[in-house]
């Protein structure tokens, strides 16, 4: 248990989320079919801006991840939430942010790729 | 049918205790067998609460080798794996096959060893707990506990030493409790000014690494002095940001009114609560959420000394997760043992025992609230 988990999403789509093509409900952590109706055919769209909620810092980081690694929950239309790496520190709550630049998110067995946070 | 807890037996939390896994279950099960007044052959079930001893420690079939390791023959035995509420798990199970009617004697023992992997695999391990799409992004526990308190703060007009209390008050109780990994006090300004880990917290916010296990018997209508009077868990969302609020913990609140509903008794009947405090935030978050204190009211509360071991809630008086420590797999049981020390007046240490309670409460937290167990316990 030594080797690090492999995603299943491709981890350059963090920065999109998944549509019901059914019932149109919305959801960001990867499930296999739609809460709301059941319907398994989705399709993936990028998200907009969205506002912070909440932010920390985290000084001791997990093999792979950058070290202090800036988070930030964050709220998008449709009622999606999710956590994910801020490009950079001193972003307030209520801010507007979006999705940017690819980096590595984690480097390990699978290393990770995607787009961090930017309130650009 | 009624469930009395016959017997306890733990082992002093520590860093590193230089023992196995299984060294570690086995030397608990004794002890609570020989607390129990009763010989390993009376044991029909056995319930092992365990997280990750094959990642941590090598170690797979763990219930087979505490039934060998004990001469149990022909019990029914298995490991339950709840993250960091496989201790509570491993006790609902017990209750449960007592109530079937499968098991008349049941050992629990809820076990981790931490020690003997580095610090960057141990938290690989438990960081395995969170969504794919949460590891991706680097998160470990902390990282929930930092986003929750800053949400707290912010919304409750806070400051750190709102969290700070926490971390004071559960190290105070530890002081004088020999099974705790940290037997110091620490004060407001030194956990106001220890390093920051997950901001705004601080080192001091954080529950420590442990080795360590505890155990408990369970009898059948039996004449223990101590009676559980109920266990209850619900599961929570797996995903941490798919909560409406951060600061909302469902699986906690829901445990807790089942739990309480199936005991029969209101808050003001509770004399001792254990919370599980892997970051003080957590204290906070679940006090409000099991109803103790309206939201963004227990810092107040905590701040005022009310769930002081002498308050009108006595929170943590072991020292909870935060100073007794926190082996994964042996804290649900762990809390349940502070609270059968509490109620029957043998509260090992000088000056830890509370005055007579009658009624103690234990909520056990898997991942960032992604699954809890709540217990209550009555003196007979
Ligand atoms: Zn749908």
């Amino acid at each position: 248990m030594n080797e690090s988990r492999e995603p299943t999403v491709e981890s350059d789509d963090a920065g999109q989320a998944f549509r019901c093509t059914n019932c149109s409900s919305s959801w960001y952590y990867t499930r296999g079919r739609c809460l709301d109706c059941g319907s398994s055919s989705f399709e993936t769209y990028r998200l907009g801006p969205g506002r912070v909620v909440a932010t920390t810092t985290v000084h001791a980081t997990p093999p792979g991840v950058r070290t202090p690694n800036h988070l930030g929950l964050v709220r998008f239309d449709d009622g999606v939430s999710l956590i994910a790496q801020l490009e950079s520190s001193g972003v307030s709550v209520g801010e507007s942010v979006g999705f940017g630049e690819i980096v590595t998110l984690r480097e390990g067995d699978a290393t990770s790729i995607g787009p961090q946070l930017t309130t650009e | 049918m009624d469930v009395s807890i016959t017997g306890v037996g733990m082992t002093r939390f520590e860093s590193d205790a230089q023992a196995s896994t299984l060294e570690l279950a086995e030397r608990v099960a004794w002890d609570a067998l020989e607390d129990a007044e009763i010989d390993s052959s009376a044991v029909e079930s056995v319930h092992v609460g365990n997280m990750a001893a094959e990642a941590l420690d090598s170690r797979t079939g763990l219930e087979n080798a505490v039934c060998g390791a004990l001469g149990i023959e022909g019990a029914t035995a298995d490991r339950i794996e709840n993250t960091s509420a496989s201790g509570a798990s491993a006790l609902l199970r017990a209750v449960d096959a007592i109530r079937a009617g499968r098991s008349r004697t049941a050992l629990v023992v809820g076990v981790e060893t931490m020690s003997s992997v580095d610090t960057d695999t141990a938290t690989d391990v438990i960081s395995s707990l969170t969504h794919d799409r949460e590891y991706v992004q680097g998160l470990t526990l902390p990282s929930f506990a930092g986003l929750a308190a800053d949400a707290y703060l912010e919304r409750y007009d806070a400051d750190r030493e709102a969290l700070a209390a926490v971390a004071v008050k559960n190290h105070r109780n530890a002081t004088v409790n020999p099974y705790a990994q940290f037997q110091k006090e620490v004060t407001l300004d030194e956990a106001l000014k220890s390093p920051p880990v997950a901001e705004p917290l601080r080192l001091y916010d954080c529950c420590p690494t442990s080795d360590g296990a505890a155990a408990v018997v369970l009898t059948a209508d039996g004449d223990g002095e101590v009676q559980l009077s109920a266990i209850e868990g619900a599961t929570g969302s797996h995903a941490v940001a798919e909560r409406a609020d951060p600061l909302e913990i469902e699986s906690v609140a829901l445990a807790g009114e089942r739990a309480m509903a199936r005991a029969s008794i209101s808050h003001e009947d509770v004399d001792v609560a254990c919370i599980h405090d892997a970051f003080t935030i957590l204290e906070l978050l679940e006090l409000e959420e099991l109803g103790f204190y309206d939201n963004g009211q227990a810092w107040r509360a905590t701040l005022d000394g009310r769930t002081d071991r002498g308050g009108e809630l006595p929170v943590n008086p072991g020292g909870g997760l935060k100073a007794r420590g926190h082996p994964l797999g042996a804290t649900g049981v762990s809390q349940v043992i502070e609270l059968v020390w509490q109620l029957r007046g043998d509260a090992p240490g000088e000056g830890r025992q509370l005055d007579d309670p009658d009624v103690g409460l234990a909520i056990n937290v898997a991942g960032f609230g992604n699954n809890s167990i709540c217990t209550i316990v009555k003196r007979a």
